[in-house]
């Protein structure tokens, strides 16, 4: 199968699969999203293997790293001052912005748990000092 | 700055006029990364850099020159 087919697959799977969550959220239905997700992610993995060129290569892992990095990095220091200024504001009156303003902090908290845990692994791996 | 060149294109014409995508099957990228590093937008790793020499049938040196 060629990477071109897969994709336009990989679309239709998309949409249907948008379509069915829409449908079952608008009927309040609870059952249908997690099946079809399972099933439409299977599908996807058992047509992926049968595409035989390579569509990611060191370049794109170099890109993607480069990218979560700058994830990362906006969305800590924006989670932090934003959460931050939330927490304040909560205190002087607008007690609702605290439950977020506690959200983002604790949220960038596990994000910069689970980078230094990760980067702990990879450092020692690739042979740094415990 | 260091600077990595590379004679990928000419090497490919002078290849039976290879094609980008035969030589990144070949050496085992895709052929975004053939078209990045004729640019110059892209520097391999050691490993892709062998293959892709070793594609060629030359020696390292001959496919990338590093120029300080």
């Amino acid at each position: 199968m060629s990477y071109r087919n897969f994709k336009l697959l990989r679309l239709l799977v998309v949409i249907i699969l948008g379509v069915l969550v829409a449908w079952s959220s608008a009927m309040g239905n609870a059952w249908i999203p997690i099946p079809a997700v399972l099933v439409a992610v299977t599908i996807l993995l058992l047509f992926r293997r049968r595409v035989k060129e390579i569509t990611v290569d060191e370049r794109t892992f170099s890109i993607a790293y480069k990218a979560s990095r700058v994830a990362f990095v906006v969305f800590g220091v924006g989670a932090v001052a934003l959460g931050t200024t939330l927490l304040a504001l909560g205190k002087s009156g607008q007690p609702e912005f605290r439950l977020i303003g506690f959200t983002l902090c604790y949220a960038i908290c596990a994000l910069a748990l689970v980078y230094s845990i990760a980067f702990s692994y990879y450092n020692r791996k690739f042979g740094g000092k415990a | 700055m260091p600077r990595i060149n590379n004679r990928i294109r000419r090497l490919r014409f002078d290849h039976s006029e290879m094609t980008q995508e035969e030589l990144a099957a070949r050496a085992g990228c895709t052929r975004q990364t053939i078209i990045a590093l004729e640019q110059g937008k892209y520097v391999p790793s050691v490993e892709l850099a062998f293959r892709i020499a070793r594609t060629f049938g030359v020696k390292l040196e001959e496919v990338f020159q590093y120029e300080e």
